[in-house]
């Protein structure tokens, strides 16, 4: 009805801009109006005496509205458009060759996608085009015909095959890219930062979308996380995220080597496509472990190589060291002590005033150490890679010191604790001290008594509940449980209001209601911890001797505020399972924990074969002490890297690192469609995306592409039916009412 | 008839004697309550052990038990010295519990005295084992000789039928967390400013003795043949030894400190 009335499509209306084309003189158009209004008041006038006011005004408005009609005709509005000049421009077609593509039921991705890419483009609509034809896959590959194309690249990169492909037609007439694909791109999609750089060639980007975003018969290992690194004999809690789009049942199992170290079963609810669960494996004696996860699959699974992933953690001994710093004997110092006493991979250091002018010192190394009291020095300080500061008071530590804290945790990386007390915490000033802006909550001012010696029961969050520090069980319920019939905390303290950055983990249940207990937030390298009370010791002095969970806790929680604190030299070599390369991260801080950039940087790679060669590392102009590398390593298997760090010829630091690196398994994850970053891509270059059941739309966007070589086409709209019907519509009413009033 | 000089002999050993049980009872008005409601709570209170005690200790109408001893002067002279000493907060006043009271886990330091009279069940014996496994430490005094000994060693061994009894090392940190106390001198009861002698009984020899755990550390601090306790309740006696009330305040110190460090 639209292009019936107005003689164009919508589409045609909105792509185009409206002008007025008619070269009638001004003057005439002007004069033509002005002696029909004064036309149509003469009449009106003529019959003032027959007629009320209301039905003057009324037949003159409609007589107004006519003229106005007309004189938009003669005006002759016009649609200008910009579309492609036949036989000037280029379309580039791209069709994804990944090994995703293969998927398929009665026909495979790949072959539906070929398809629709010719037929769609190559219509009788579509203007007279170059077309230029490109595989994509791990990068892009022009091609004569995809005659012999087939679905067999070992990684999709969409964002680096279409900047191969934009930056290639630079300088030439590149009317349009149309994309053929699954979306599953390997790379880890499409960043912000890609999206840009794609849309500034000014290219629209068409995208046709195939394949199932829902695969109900597959189940998929999508995600496991380890830690780095860990201790001998330790426990560490691997998080395992399962993808799938329908209900059912399977079970996680972890090997190291032929041994199943752990076997989990898991539910996978209907309603959500993404399952995450906590696994928690013991790792052993020192040296690299590969651990292997796996969930059970199903007969019907199209892709079973994406129900294992393997991953590498290198279990070392070091001696973490701690620093304590308290204000006055009591009993959850004792008691944090005796807890930690058996963990050989623990050294706590601790200051204890235990009068006006006397420290006590234990778990020193030698006579010197803690001598002088609080360390002085970044250096000294920055030795711990977590520190503990107890029930005393600011003032009791210089401004200086102060800083030296805050600096301990937002560059040196390490962890903060601080106690609850009635020297801490608010009641210390710790709330007006320099480090209050690294804590994770505005502490009361020291005017307030915040510390409160009543018993307090606590309850973990949801957070806590999430948090390997806090598991006294593997399974969810069953640690809530323990938290919740642990006796009570001897103490508390209010801690103010919490930072936008802060997480509860545990909460205390009191005569005032629930407040928390134990609050935490990372600043800078480092994080920040308070746990609101000196009375945990109950727990120990309640629970029956054999019962370990005072222990448990806080070597856990210890354990938990050493592990994240980074050395002086740390190298990281990251990439998804099936990533063709490597990126390597060095970084060499001294021992005052202050960026080293005057070194010349290199790795040693080498493999279990015995194969190795060396890579000279970049630094990162946006990170001061950084060296960045990649590597595309020759074969599967676990890769060791050395990084050395040399002054003037001099060795001064090495860092050492090692991955478990499997090439050519990025394709059987995540090969679900991913109609999003089609669509993503297409709305940041101004094309459109479509579906595979409906590309008729496609030939007309390629036509009047605002890229490439365009003209302008002119279309009258003057003579659109509308204007005759509004015409012939204004002129019946006026009559049908003349008529019906008879005075007119 | 008794000669005068002999008189004198007799009158002069029956005061000691009277002196010495009156020290024992103390004023009788100021019979303690089952238990002291804590007033000002503090991070260490003095808990004084309520045991049961055997025969021979036990008071009769209007006398005070065996576990008594000293109370209240004694408490409250140590608690102030603690306060005055050290950084650790006090209560203001001590606290009586038994071993069969479930609160004596709250207070991981007791002091039990006279424990030459305690005489402990299985049940209580049971408890305290757990209360001294778990972290609590427990300090015993004022008791001497032979007989009290073994009385002493039957309760205890009721506790840990498998630990040793052994002297505390000159070495350990129990005689050098925060005072260096490397003379071993007798601390005696009042009765020294009246016969002279800092025995009681055959307990000639003062013994720092103790009981340790699986990793090392002090769980019973054991003062025999002398009264630590005495000392701290006439500090604000005219005619008892400063410095012994000064070395009693020490020990208890370190005992006290050692058990919050250790």
């Amino acid at each position: 009805m639209f292009e019936f009335l107005f003689k164009y499509s919508r589409e045609d209306y909105a792509r185009s801009e409206l002008v007025f084309a008619g070269d009638w003189p001004q003057w005439l158009i002007y004069g033509l109006v002005v002696l029909f209004v004064v036309a149509a008041l003469a009449g009106l006038y003529r019959h003032r005496g027959n007629s009320s006011a209301a039905q003057l005004a009324t037949i003159g408005f409609l007589q107004v509205l006519m003229v106005a009609v007309i004189v938009i005709m003669l005006l002759q509005p016009t649609l200008t458009t910009e579309r492609l000049r036949d036989g000037e421009n280029t379309v580039a077609l791209v069709l994804d060759n990944s090994e995703s593509m293969a998927h398929g039921a009665a026909e495979s991705r790949f072959v539906v996608a070929r398809r629709n890419l010719e037929a769609a483009v190559v219509t009788d609509d579509t203007p007279n085009l170059t077309l230029r034809r490109y595989e994509l896959g791990e990068s892009s590959v022009a091609v004569e015909s995809y005659l012999d194309t087939v679905p067999d690249s070992a990684a999709t990169s969409v964002a680096e095959s279409l900047l191969r492909i934009l930056d290639e037609a630079r300088f030439s007439p590149l009317a349009a890219v149309v994309l053929s694909s699954d979306g599953a791109d390997t790379s880890g999609g499409l960043t912000a930062d890609e999206l840009d750089e794609i849309a500034a060639f000014g290219v629209p980007v068409h995208t046709i979308g195939v394949g199932r975003s829902a695969m109900p018969e597959d189940i998929e290992l999508s995600d496991v996380t380890v830690p780095d690194r860990a201790l001998p004999g330790s426990t560490i809690s691997a998080r395992v995220t399962v993808q799938h789009d329908a209900a059912s049942s399977t079970r996680i199992k972890v090997y190291d080597g032929d041994d199943l170290l752990q076997l989990v079963p898991l539910e996978l609810a209907g309603d959500v496509s993404s399952t995450t669960a906590w696994v928690d494996v013991e790792v052993g004696e020192a040296g690299p472990h590969e651990l292997r996860f796996s969930v059970d699959g199903n007969a019907e699974e199209p892709e079973l190589r994406n129900n294992t992933r393997a991953t590498l953690v290198d279990v070392a001994n070091q001696e973490y060291r701690i620093l304590y710093f308290e204000g006055e004997p009591r009993w959850e110092y004792k008691f944090l002590r005796r807890a930690v006493a058996g963990d050989e991979d623990l050294g706590i250091a601790t200051l204890l005033r235990v009068s006006p002018n006397k420290f006590y010192r234990q778990g020193i190394d030698s006579a010197e150490q803690l001598q002088d009291g609080f360390p002085a020095t970044r250096d000294e300080l920055f030795t711990y890679d977590a520190l503990i500061v107890g029930s005393v008071e600011a003032a009791s530590l210089s401004e200086e010191q102060q800083i030296m804290i805050r600096d301990f945790v937002s560059e040196r990386g390490g962890s903060l604790l601080m106690l609850a007390g009635p020297s801490g915490l608010g009641n210390g000033g710790w709330g007006q001290s320099a480090i209050a802006g690294v804590l994770p909550a505005r502490l009361p001012a020291t005017t307030t008594d915040s510390f409160h010696r009543k018993k307090a029961g606590v309850t973990l969050t949801p957070q806590g509940a999430d948090s390997q520090m806090l598991r006294f069980a593997a399974a969810g319920d069953e640690n809530r449980d323990a938290w919740r019939e642990l006796p009570q905390v001897a103490d508390y303290q209010l801690v103010g209001s919490l930072k936008p950055a802060a997480v509860t983990l545990i909460n205390a249940e009191t005569d005032v209601g629930q407040v928390p207990l134990l609050i935490t937030q990372p600043f800078g390298r480092g994080h920040t911890y308070i746990l609101a009370t000196g009375g945990t010791w109950r727990w120990q002095m309640s629970l029956p001797v054999e019962d370990l969970k005072h222990e448990t806790f806080w070597r856990q929680l210890l354990r938990g505020l050493v592990a994240s604190a980074p050395e002086n030299v740390s190298l990281v070599a990251t990439g998804n399972p099936g990533d063709t390369d490597l990126t390597l991260r060095a970084e060499f801080r001294d021992d005052a924990f202050n960026p080293v950039d005057d070194v010349a940087v290199t790795v040693v790679v080498s493999h279990d074969t015995g194969e190795s060669f060396t890579v000279a590392m970049q630094p990162d102009s946006n990170e001061a002490g950084v060296f960045l590398g990649q590597i595309t390593p020759p074969q599967s298997g676990t890769w060791y890297f050395e990084a050395l760090a040399e002054r003037d010829g001099e060795p001064i630091a090495v860092g050492r690192t090692s991955i478990l690196h499997e090439a050519g398994q990025a394709e059987h994850f995540g090969f679900r469609s991913n109609s999003g970053l089609l669509q993503r891509l297409s709305e940041a270059t101004g094309g459109q995306y479509f579906d595979t059941d409906d590309l008729s739309a496609l030939p007309d966007l390629l036509r009047y592409s605002s890229s490439g070589i365009t003209e302008t086409e002119y279309r009258s709209v003057w003579d659109a039916p509308a204007f005759f019907f509004l015409l012939l519509l204004l002129k019946a009413g006026e009559w049908l009412l003349r008529r019906r009033w008879r005075s007119i | 008839m008794l000669k005068p000089a002999r008189l004198a002999w007799i009158a002069c050993v029956l005061s000691v004697v009277t002196a010495s049980v009156w020290a024992q009872v103390g004023d009788a008005e100021a019979e303690p309550p089952a238990r002291v409601v804590r007033e000002a709570p503090g991070e260490f209170q003095f808990v004084r052990l309520a045991y049961s005690s055997n025969s021979y200790g036990r008071g009769g109408w209007g006398r005070r038990q065996m576990w008594q001893t000293d109370w209240p002067d004694a408490e409250h002279h140590f608690s102030r010295g603690v306060d005055r000493l050290t950084r650790v907060a006090v209560a203001e006043q001590g606290r009586i519990l038994s071993p069969l009271d479930e609160e004596i886990f709250d207070y991981p330091w007791i002091y039990a005295v006279e424990v030459g009279y305690w005489s402990l069940n299985d049940q209580e014996a049971s408890h305290m084992r757990d209360y001294l496994l778990r972290g609590g430490f427990l300090m015993v005094d004022d008791f001497h000789g032979t007989y009290e000994w073994s009385a002493f060693v039957a309760s205890m061994e009721r506790i840990f039928p498998d630990r040793p009894i052994v002297d505390i090392p000159e070495n350990d940190a129990a005689f050098h967390v925060i005072y260096d106390l490397d003379q071993r001198i007798q601390i005696p009861s009042r009765m020294f400013i009246y016969s002279g002698q800092t025995f009681e009984k055959d307990g000639y020899t003062p013994h720092w003795r103790g009981i340790y755990d699986d990793e090392g550390r002090l769980m019973v601090a054991i003062n025999f043949n002398m009264d630590i306790g005495d000392a701290w309740e006439h500090a604000d006696w005219p005619d008892y030894p400063e410095n012994m009330t000064a070395l009693a305040y020490r020990f208890g110190i370190n005992y006290l400190i050692y058990a919050m460090t250790h």
